[in-house]
Order: structure tokens, then C-alpha cells, then sequence
């Protein structure tokens, strides 16, 4: 029985040998650790947890089942694609399990979208969004839209809803990763709160009742919110100022880069639904600094929640 | 349970057996939900861009409290959605014409909404026509 238990003890802290020593945790020819499925099943448990926390603003929101069946089909699946690279990232930070090489990275990233389909599909079905008299191309679209936030959700429940954290590991591989390990994690931030505001109708409204002077308001508001988030702030996920770097390269290698991010990814959102089809560029621009404000949050805050 | 555990460490010593069941498991329902998702929108991806094309069908005609209620359905034979598929019924009897009108939210590609029309006349003393007037892309 003292056996079992420890077999079950989280955070064991795969990287120190010494530890392993002791440790249930079991390490192969390979260096490579072992779960049992036991473990693996409260993982997919808390991907479930995630899937259906994180995707719950956005199964009910209504805008997201008409964007189901209507957005262009060939930019639903490229949205699909670029949330399944999106996946096989995250799951190198922080899945519902720990992975150690490209092949589990992406095992762990369709297991993740597996949940995120079947958690989608059991909810608009519950919901009544979906009903069985609607054709499977209506079916499939909405479930398919459902599942990407639904997704990342399942990605992020083992951190958010998991008290077995390895934040040592965690901060370690966010560390080897370097720079371009954390401009990821800022497009994945900015992707997953873009992705929660942008199907809804407000999105364009906010932007056509804005003045020019409004949108350069928010514009500065975001910049200033995405350094203040990041530098100022001393919570957990606070990034070192570079050793030696003033604060205008801080500026220009943090903020402005996570900022222009931030915009990217909302132009792609956008664009993705529709919403920027035969607009004029004056027009466009409003709505990214629109979009942009929550997403350059998402971005400042991802090193938190991922 | 303390067995399982013993067989399992028994097992894992040899590298094949280090992925456990339930992630294989887990990972294939994934990947064949992903899978077939994208073969449905791939295909429709492929194969559908006609626009819309929408017939309307009458089902029932019945008197209710203050006239008549004819219960329809809006079927979208093209592949793409219209949104505020505006439908209009009219009656025509020997006393004059009647028009009622209604807005569909949307009516998906390949799918049907269901509505209904109330007239004062009744329809079946007359000819009655239904039909969608017209709908914006969504």
C-alpha cells in the first residue's frame, strides 16, 4: 500500500535523478519516464474539466453555431490545422501530461482535440443547438468550431485544474525555449482570448462606433497593459528583465513584439470568420486595435495559464 | 490493485510497452475524430459553393383563434447558408390579396428550417403562395 500511494504522488520531479531514485516514477532505456494509465486517466479527466470550462463562454454564444455551418470551409480547416501545431506546443509546456518527445507531444495533442470534439459534440447536442434532423456538413462545422477553444481548454486543464504541477519542469523547458519559446506562448495567449471575443457581432460594432482618436487611445492602452502585465507586475510568470537591457530594448523585444502578435493573430481570427471580407483597410485597422486589446492581454498573461 | 501495479512494473521494463494502453487509446479516438472532421469540411471544401437556393413547401394550413396558421418548411438545396431568408405567403381569394411575411435567421446549406405564416382569409377558399423573397450571405 505505501507503495501505491507514492505511484500516485504527484510532481516527483522527473528531471533530478535522485529523486527517481525513490520515485514510482520509472525510468526507461531511453531516459524516458513512464505513466501508468491510472495517471493518464486523471489527466484525460481534467482534459475534460478544461475543455468544458474553457469552451463554456463560447458554446453559448451564439454567434459561434451560425459561424459553424456558415464561415468558409477551407478557413475552418485551416483554423483546425493551426490549432492542432498549436496543440503539439502546448503540450510541450504543459499538457495533461508530461511528454518527452515529438511523438507523445503529438499523441498528447489529439487526445486534446479528441476530448475538446467529444466534449463540443456532447454539449450542443445537450444544448439542442444540434439537433439530429440537421445535415452532417451543419453538424460537423458547428462541433468542429466548438472544438477549438474547446481544445485548448482540454490542454490547459491539467495546470489549471491539476494541484500535481511540476512548475520546476515547467520553467525549465519555458527557459531552454528561450525567446522564441516565449513568443509562442504569447501567440497562444493571444490566440485563446482573440478566439473568445472575436466571433461575436460586438467586435465590428465597437469598431465602427470608434473615432480614430478612440482606437489610438485603446491602441496605447493595450501597449501600456501588455508591459505593465508582463515587467511590472510580480506575479508568478513575471519574465526577467534581459540582463543588462535597458528598458527601451525590453520595449522593443517584449512588448512591441508580443503587440504585434497580438494584432497578427486577431487579423488571422478575423479574417478566419469572415469579418474583414470586402472591408476598407481604415475600417480593418479599427477592429484589430479592437481585437487586439483582449488578445495583447492573452498574450501579457499566457505565461500564467500556460 | 497492489498486482496490477507489480504487473505493470514487470512490463515496463522493456521500452515497448512504456506508452500506457489508455494514451494509445485516448490518442486514436483523437485522431480519427480529427480525422473524419476534417474529411467532412475538407470535402465540403472541395465540392460546395453554390449559393444558395431555397424552396419553400407548405405542410399544414389549420384555422386558429383570429384566422389561419399555415406551418411551413424552407429548404436550402445549395450548398452555402443565407442569413434572413425573408419568406412571404400569399392568398389570393375573390375578396382581394393577403400577404404575411416572416424572417428566417438562416437556413444552412442542405438543411430545412421550419416556420409558420398567419393569414385572416382563408387559404384554402383561395390559392395560396409561398415562397422566399430573398436573403443576405452571412
Amino acid at each position: 500500500m505505501p507503495n501505491e500511494r507514492r505511484n500516485l504522488e504527484p510532481g516527483s520531479g522527473f528531471l533530478l535523478k535522485a529523486k527517481l531514485s525513490w520515485s514510482a516514477v520509472r525510468v526507461g532505456p531511453a531516459n524516458e519516464v513512464t505513466v501508468t494509465s491510472e495517471r493518464y486517466a486523471i489527466g484525460l479527466a481534467r482534459a475534460f474539466g478544461g475543455a468544458i470550462l474553457f469552451g463554456l463562454p463560447l458554446l453559448m454564444t451564439m454567434e459561434m453555431w451560425s459561424l459553424g455551418f456558415s464561415m468558409g470551409r477551407g478557413r475552418l480547416l485551416m483554423l483546425m490545422m493551426f490549432t492542432l501545431m498549436m496543440l503539439v506546443g502546448l503540450s510541450y509546456f504543459s499538457g495533461f501530461e508530461k511528454t518527452f518527445s515529438l511523438k507523445e507531444d503529438a499523441m498528447d495533442a489529439f487526445a486534446a482535440f479528441g476530448v475538446g470534439i467529444t466534449t463540443s459534440a456532447l454539449l450542443l447536442v445537450t444544448l439542442a443547438v444540434i439537433t439530429f434532423d440537421m445535415s452532417w456538413g451543419d453538424m460537423v462545422g458547428r462541433v468542429a468550431l466548438q472544438s477549438v477553444p474547446a481544445s485548448i481548454g482540454a490542454m490547459l486543464g491539467r495546470k489549471q485544474l491539476g494541484d500535481e504541477q511540476d512548475m520546476k519542469a515547467e520553467e525549465e523547458r519555458k527557459q531552454e525555449a528561450g525567446y522564441a519559446g516565449e513568443l509562442f506562448l504569447m501567440v497562444a495567449g493571444a490566440l485563446f482570448l482573440a478566439f473568445n471575443m472575436a466571433p461575436t457581432e460586438e467586435m465590428v460594432l465597437i469598431a465602427f462606433q470608434m473615432t480614430p482618436w478612440h482606437a489610438l487611445a485603446l491602441g496605447v492602452l493595450s501597449l501600456l497593459l501588455l508591459h505593465a502585465f508582463v515587467y511590472s507586475i510580480g506575479f508568478s510568470g513575471q519574465e526577467n528583465r534581459p540582463e543588462g537591457g535597458t528598458f527601451v530594448s525590453t520595449f522593443l523585444h517584449f512588448t512591441l513584439a508580443g503587440y504585434g502578435i497580438a494584432l497578427l493573430v486577431s487579423l488571422y481570427v478575423l479574417w478566419s470568420f469572415g469579418r474583414t471580407d470586402g472591408v476598407a483597410v481604415a475600417e480593418i485597422a479599427n477592429m484589430l486595435v479592437v481585437l487586439g486589446f483582449p488578445a495583447s492581454l492573452g498574450a501579457a498573461t499566457a505565461r500564467l495559464v500556460v | 490493485m497492489t498486482q496490477d501495479h507489480q504487473a505493470d512494473e514487470n512490463r515496463a521494463g522493456k521500452p515497448a510497452q512504456q506508452v500506457p494502453w489508455l494514451e494509445w487509446l485516448a490518442a486514436g479516438i483523437g485522431s480519427l475524430l480529427v480525422l473524419g472532421v476534417f474529411t467532412v469540411i475538407g470535402w465540403q471544401a472541395l465540392n460546395g459553393s453554390t449559393p444558395p437556393a431555397i424552396t419553400v413547401t407548405v405542410d399544414t394550413v389549420a384555422p386558429v383563434e383570429g384566422g389561419y396558421r399555415i406551418l411551413f418548411r424552407a429548404l436550402n438545396r445549395a450548398d452555402e447558408a443565407a442569413a434572413q431568408v425573408e419568406i412571404a405567403g400569399t392568398v389570393s381569394t375573390d375578396g382581394g390579396e393577403e400577404v404575411s411575411r416572416v424572417v428566417l435567421d438562416y437556413v444552412p446549406g442542405h438543411s430545412e428550417r421550419h416556420g409558420g405564416l398567419f393569414f385572416t382569409r382563408d387559404p384554402r377558399g383561395g390559392s395560396l403562395a409561398v415562397r422566399a423573397t430573398g436573403f443576405v450571405a452571412p
